[in-house]
């Protein structure tokens, strides 16, 4: 059995889907960065422009490329903006 | 030698802050401490902050800043402490710090560090506020006098 992609949710991205977490199913050989960006978009349109404008980090570290591959398994964070301090 | 940066629900500490940055070669101090805004928000008040973070990067992010601001500044010792959770009007929300043989050095970390801080670290803030308006009151039922 496929491990899904534990998908984490922040901020606007969180109260856009409603939801801090979600279990994403992927490939066994894993999908793109760009390419789930553009899955979760489709499936929570709300998200769309907070999309635009995050990191997108995994296993805690971000993404400079979006080719990346996000493999079974791995964690996948939607970072807006940050807002510390 | 500097202390862990940290990240907790608990109340910080100026006094704490203070304390870790102390020693007899350390001639230069400087801290920060970010407290919350109770702002007027329409007809209402900021009452609180509520701070979620992404735990591990947001740790990893700190340590890097600490290590990056003594490298850079030669400060020998730093504060770098975050509250999350709910954070109260009046409250403080962050402390940084740097610590040196010099004034110079000090504030110059100090303001790297909660410049890069609010810049590179996964917090967020979401303001919770409470409306100022008293509850309308019910108008009283009238009452038909008799007649007659």
């Amino acid at each position: 059995m496929v491990r899904p992609v534990r998908v984490l949710l922040f901020a606007t991205a969180r109260t856009a889907v409603g939801r801090a977490e979600l279990d994403w199913p992927v490939p066994g050989q894993g999908i793109s960065a760009r390419a789930l960006a553009d899955e979760l978009a489709r499936a929570y349109p709300r998200l769309r422009p907070t999309l635009r404008t995050s990191r997108l980090v995994r296993n805690g570290r971000p993404i400079d490329r979006t080719s990346v591959r996000i493999r079974p398994g791995d964690e996948f964070a939607v970072h807006p903006p940050y807002g510390g301090g | 030698m500097s202390g862990s940066p940290r990240i907790t629900r608990r109340p910080l500490s100026l006094g704490a802050a203070a304390r870790e940055l102390s020693g007899p070669e350390l001639g230069g101090v400087v801290l920060f401490a970010g407290r919350v805004r109770g702002e007027r928000r329409g007809p209402g008040r900021v009452v609180a902050l509520e701070y979620e973070v992404h735990s591990a990067p947001a740790l990893r992010v700190l340590r890097d800043l600490d290590r990056a601001a003594r490298q850079r500044f030669g400060v020998e010792r730093t504060v770098l402490w975050h509250r999350v959770g709910r954070v109260p009007a009046g409250a403080i929300s962050v402390i940084v710090g740097a610590a040196g043989g010099h004034r110079a050095p000090a504030f110059a970390a100090a303001r790297f560090l909660i410049d890069e801080l609010k810049r590179t670290v996964p917090i967020w803030k979401t303001e919770r506020a409470r409306s100022a308006r008293r509850p309308r009151r019910r108008p009283r039922p009238r009452i038909a006098r008799a007649t007659g």
